[in-house]
């Protein structure tokens, strides 16, 4: 189908991003100034996988707003949201050991109670809780909707997790500075770093789709499970 | 290059592939529970005009 193959093409994209992020990364950029044994060389995933962790949020704000707004309430889009939590989850959370392993290198531990680092923690515990809120068992639409709530209240997180990398930290400033478009990196680190945040970007959407359907797939399942005890019952009542 | 940047590629990537496999894994097993699965697996929204009843049309 149309659908399959185009996922199938945006997987394969995304792999072929991926090794060559890592081929380029490790083996052909050079050694930047000021950093011992290629330490750098985590730039290229650690900053994309923070990208990834603010859209896979901002998604799931999105969708969850979506859904509590009552012209647009569709389970579709609470699925969206659980299913962009998740995957931010991961990345959250592969977020925090990649920088641990840079901290370590660059500032001698791998863990501060910086308050980047502190509020990305943070942030990385709140929404496994609200991944384990929609799982406590309960109406759906109750659920959804206690969900879509609690999913508002941690991504109040996001901008402070955000800002915090200017704001105070012992974390560099940005490599990119959007505000000023003035970038620390230049000529083969600038593209390779790019290639990262596009192969990660990738990477998000085609996990995404599968996430999505995955959920999609166990509603159906639970709503023919429930379809079928109905059937049952209408049978024994009717004998 | 010291041996960190090399676990942390490894980590990164390891959990990426190890997540999208189970991903995958898990998708189609629910499809294989559901036989007349659509493609885009999002029928569960739909409404079935032929479904049992629901519980409120219960005797």
């Amino acid at each position: 189908m149309r659908g399959d193959r185009a996922v199938r093409a945006l997987g394969v994209a995304a792999l072929a991003g991926m090794i060559a992020t890592v081929w380029l990364g490790l083996f052909v950029t050079p050694n930047a100034v000021g950093y011992a044994d290629g330490t750098v060389r985590l730039l290229y995933i650690h900053p994309p996988l923070a990208w990834v962790m603010f859209i896979a949020y901002g998604m799931a704000t999105l969708s969850s707003l979506l859904y509590l707004w009552p012209r647009t309430r569709h389970a579709r889009f609470d699925r969206l949201a659980g299913a962009s939590a998740e995957v931010g989850v991961v990345f959250t959370g592969l977020t925090l050991v990649s920088g641990s392993i840079w901290g370590r290198t660059t500032w001698g531990v791998y863990w501060a109670w910086d308050p980047l680092l502190t509020t990305t923690a943070l942030l990385f515990v709140l929404y496994l809780g609200y991944l384990a809120m929609r799982n406590v068992p309960g109406d759906p639409d109750t659920v959804a909707r206690r969900s879509a709530i609690a999913g508002l209240v941690a991504f109040l997180d996001v901008p402070i997790v955000f800002f915090a990398v200017s704001w105070w930290s012992l974390h560099q400033g940005p490599t990119i500075d959007l505000a000023t478009r003035h970038s620390y990196v230049h000529g083969s680190m600038a593209w390779t770093l790019l290639l990262g945040f596009v192969s990660f970007t990738l990477t998000y959407v085609w996990l995404m789709v599968h996430r999505y359907r995955l959920a999609a797939l166990r509603a159906r399942e639970s709503d023919e499970g429930l379809e079928s005890a109905l059937a049952d019952r209408w049978a024994e009542a009717l004998q | 290059m010291s041996g960190y940047i090399e676990v942390g590629y490894v980590i990164v990537l390891g959990s990426l592939a190890t997540y999208a496999t189970s991903l995958v894994g898990r998708e189609r097993a629910a499809r294989r529970r559901l036989p007349s699965t659509p493609a885009d697996g999002d029928a569960a929204a739909a409404v079935r005009p032929d479904a049992a009843p629901s519980a409120g049309e219960l005797p």
